[in-house]
């Protein structure tokens, strides 16, 4: 296994192909742990009540969805600010 | 060793075979990770809800309780990417960014 994957035989090119498929699945990385932290934050905020069906439901849905925005919301207002007490 | 199947004769793989190798080993991993991820808090989240007193053995309501959970778990975990990854294509496209972001979606139910 070791032996097939020997990277120090791969053109230029490869590697270069590589690193950027490397980098795409990093990022892609990135977000699905951005969103497993969404969903735990928001899941506390939006699922309080008994469960008692699978499926989510609209009002769920729409929780989920304000969630999520108005987390992004804060991370920029905070971006913001910490901008503005920066320049001051 | 069978990575390759019986395509290989003992010869060196070639740089193409090396290249999907790593590529398909990553993304395997990068799977896995991202699924003992979801199953940890899909446990965390469900254990909660489902089991607020735990009894002397598991009851068929609490086994429910745990499938509806976790089918609400995953589809609220799409729920949440799918507005995640659109924000921040929309956020990245009003600060000008050519950045494409549209492979980074992988909703869980196509990689479970």
């Amino acid at each position: 296994m070791d032996q097939q994957l020997d990277v120090s035989k791969l053109s230029d090119a490869d590697k270069k192909e590589l690193n950027q498929i490397l980098t795409n699945e990093a990022q892609k990385s990135n977000i699905q742990q951005t969103v497993h932290h969404l969903a735990d934050v928001c899941w506390k905020k939006c699922i309080t009540g008994k469960i008692s069906s699978g499926r989510l439901d609209q009002s769920e849905e729409a929780c989920a969805q304000n969630c999520v925005e108005r987390w992004m919301d804060t991370n920029l207002a905070v971006l913001k600010h910490l901008e503005a007490l920066r320049s001051q | 060793m069978a990575l390759f199947g019986s395509s290989s004769n003992n010869a060196a793989p070639s740089q193409q075979e090396v290249k999907t190798a790593i590529v398909k080993q990553l993304q395997q991993e990068a799977a896995m990770a991202n699924a003992r991820n979801l199953i940890g808090k899909v446990n965390e989240h469900c254990f909660e809800a489902c089991i607020p007193t735990p009894g002397s053995s598991i009851t068929t309501q609490e086994e429910t309780c745990l499938s509806q959970c976790m089918e609400k778990y995953i589809s609220f975990w799409n729920a949440a990417s799918r507005t995640y990854v659109s924000r921040v294509a929309r956020e990245s496209k009003r600060l000008g960014g050519a950045e494409s972001l549209a492979m980074m979606a992988t909703p869980t139910d196509t990689s479970l």
